[in-house]
């Protein structure tokens, strides 16, 4: 009678052997499975190394075609403003010495001239837009607070959702490349409120905390689902998030109905700030 | 009948408390022969003279690793003294694989 085991006791080793199975294989302390007809090696650890220096290579790889995107897109800025503005600007100054030429008798002459004048100007402003979508022109002149800035009021005029942004790093001297990054970052964002948010108001904060300069941009729209997050094909997201690691920093966007959708980019003072003038 | 004492084996014998332990590796696996030297290593400190250690390469004998019951290696079968106990992983918790192998306490 004594050495009768309660009727419990081979569950209870099978689950501790499971559990114990379980824990080697979870922290990769195994290196094969015997099965009834093959033995398979698992080299997980050594999976897990290529796949991390696959990743690295990768992101380097998206860093680097994210930095000559922006230099081409500024070639192509500078060559649109430059060349096509100033043969435009030529054009219309043509048409209006043209006009002023006319005499009164030369009526549909001078209407055809009016219409083609209207267009040049139409196209000068095109070209404008476009050379400061590929390039703002601010951000190099003015610098990251006043584009992002400028970025907020022109994003409210155009939407009508409301835009703050909030800033304490008036003063503070930021990296080119940084900059870059973080303006599109925050033009992608903007760009995904107006599209999917659904939102009211949305605001902008760039803020130089202990732990790094943190960006973010919040709404109060219908939120994102987690799916959408890491779907592969969110090019927008993940643009955003490439950005982010390429300056060492992380990048979380969450939200629910109730809250809007918050995205965070949080980077290393010392990859984003030049110097902090006083 | 004393002739017939002589002639018996000595290491044929083992020791009352001596330990057998049965280990499976694959091949020279980072984990396998990690698992082969911690135990070597267990075995010397605590059962110095009095333990065998059997390493059993399941590449090479695949139906012992069945016979056994064995899953995945490594895996360490403590054969004798019984209760028999079955520790898998490469051995890297001495503490955990002492207990288990119930050689912490008046064990050791």
């Amino acid at each position: 009678m004594n050495n009768q085991k309660p009727p419990y006791s081979e569950l209870e080793t099978k689950m501790k052997e499971a559990e114990e199975l379980i824990h080697v294989l979870r922290t990769q302390q195994v290196d094969a499975i015997v099965g009834e007809r093959h033995i398979m090696l698992v080299r997980l650890k050594q999976a897990e190394e290529n796949l991390k220096s696959s990743r690295n290579q990768l992101r380097t790889l998206a860093s680097y075609l994210l930095s000559a995107r922006e230099n081409e897109r500024a070639v192509i800025a500078r060559e649109l403003h430059d060349e096509f503005g100033q043969a435009l600007t030529s054009l219309h100054l043509g048409l209006s010495w043209i006009s002023r030429k006319l005499t009164p008798g030369q009526r549909p002459l001078q209407e055809k001239i009016r219409s083609l004048s209207a267009i040049t100007t139409s196209l000068i402003r095109s070209v404008k837009n476009i050379a400061s979508e590929l390039r703002p022109g601010v951000l190099d002149e003015l610098g990251l607070v006043k584009t992002l800035k400028s970025e907020a009021r022109e994003f409210e005029g155009h939407t009508g959702i409301q835009c703050r942004f909030k800033t304490n790093t008036a003063k503070a001297r930021f990296d080119r490349s940084a900059a870059v990054a973080i303006f599109r970052i925050v033009q992608a964002a903007l760009t995904n409120v107006a599209r999917h948010a659904h939102a009211s108001r949305t605001r902008i904060a760039l803020m130089k905390r202990k732990n790094g300069l943190i960006l973010t941009v919040t709404d109060n729209g219908k939120g994102i689902s987690r799916r959408l997050i890491h779907e592969h094909d969110s090019l927008g997201i993940t643009g955003m998030r490439e950005r982010a690691l390429a300056l060492g920093g992380t990048f979380t966007l969450g939200g629910s109905r109730r809250k809007g959708t918050i995205l965070t980019v949080q980077i290393p003072l010392s990859r984003v700030l030049m110097g902090t003038a006083s | 009948m004393k002739a017939r004492k002589r002639e018996r084996p000595r290491y044929a014998k083992p020791r009352r408390d001596s330990y057998v332990f049965r280990l499976f590796v694959a091949g020279n696996e980072s984990n396998s022969s990690q698992a082969r030297q911690k135990l070597a290593r267990l075995c010397e400190e605590h059962l110095k003279g009095r333990y065998k250690i059997d390493v059993v390469d399941v590449l090479k004998h695949a139906a012992s690793a069945h016979k056994n019951n064995v899953l995945v290696t490594p895996t360490l079968i403590l054969i004798k003294p019984l209760p028999k106990v079955t520790v898998l992983g490469n051995l890297n918790d001495d503490r955990q694989v002492l207990a288990a192998l119930r050689l912490t306490g008046d064990e050791r």
